[in-house]
């Protein structure tokens, strides 16, 4: 558990590296997905799927490619859905945490 | 009792962690930088490596570790100033060059903290690799310095040994970037 914690540690040291090199792994819809979902977050870092389909940013992209961005960022770890069984909820990760 | 066996094991695995990827990062440097190195600039004379991953492995266990990673780091530089120097590990200026090189980073670490620049890692703050980087810059020129008194070597030595620090940490986190990039596309 601590060897996983320091390594959790390590992994938001470099996330912080990567945002500040901008070499963050995502497209360009991926990144304006996470640029409206860090915007549009309340306190509790929660983002509906509902908002941020409407949001300026991401007007002009398409619905499948929307959610296949969503996705990803999932398995990225820039999101993940909130753990109330509300399907169209996500928590917004930090880059730093 | 079981706190006590606890933290033994824990030591126990920071130690073979940050001693394997020390004695690593030596072998990496010492079979494949310098001899490329050689190839590339054959008028560089120095025995110095221009990327000393090395000191990467010490910065971030310092920093992940605090004080811990005095003896985690131990068997690997000794194992690393043996592959290196053979016998003359034994040697009084090489035990002092050992013990400089696994004390200065948790120590610059300590104080930083004590004057209330407190660079460990922490759930309340976003962590500062800049600032961690800069440890490693300062941390270096501390190391590259004093190693260079106890070995009594040429000074343009430890611009060289500085060069090399400096590339090695950067690189080396960058390396660590991508390694878990790759980790977490293959997972």
């Amino acid at each position: 558990m601590q060897t996983l914690s320091k390594l959790a540690e390590l992994r938001r040291l470099l996330h912080s590296m990567e945002r500040t090199l901008g070499l963050q792994d995502l497209s360009p819809v991926e990144r304006d997905i996470y640029y409206a979902a860090s915007e549009l977050s309340e306190n509790d870092r929660r983002v509906r799927t509902v908002g941020l389909i409407e949001h300026a940013l991401l007007e002009t992209v398409s619905r499948p490619t929307f959610f296949r961005a969503l996705k990803s960022l999932v398995n990225k770890g820039y999101l993940t859905q909130c753990s109330t069984m509300n399907r169209g909820c996500y928590l917004v990760r930090s880059s730093e945490s | 009792m079981g706190d006590k066996e606890g933290s033994l094991g824990r030591l126990g695995v920071e130690t073979a962690v940050a001693s394997s990827a020390y004695f690593a990062t030596i072998l990496l440097t010492f079979e494949l930088v310098v001899p490329l190195q050689n190839l590339v600039f054959p008028e560089y004379s120095s025995r110095a490596s221009l990327l000393f991953l090395p000191h990467g492995v010490r910065v971030l266990s310092a920093w992940l570790l605090g004080w811990r990673a005095v003896p985690a780091l131990l068997p690997g530089v000794i194992a690393a100033f043996a592959y290196v120097g053979g016998m003359d590990v034994l040697l009084p200026s090489r035990m002092i060059a050992i013990a400089i090189a696994v004390c200065t980073v948790p120590l610059c670490l300590h104080l930083l903290r004590v004057i209330g620049l407190d660079l460990f890692p922490s759930q309340d703050r976003a962590p500062c690799w800049l600032c961690v980087m800069g440890v490693g810059i300062v941390t270096s020129l501390i190391i590259a310095s004093l190693t260079n008194m106890a070995f009594g070597s040429d000074p343009i030595e430890a611009i060289a040994y500085l060069i090399g620090d400096i590339s090695g940490l950067f690189f080396g986190m960058l390396a660590l970037l991508y390694a878990f990039r790759l980790l977490g596309r293959s997972a």
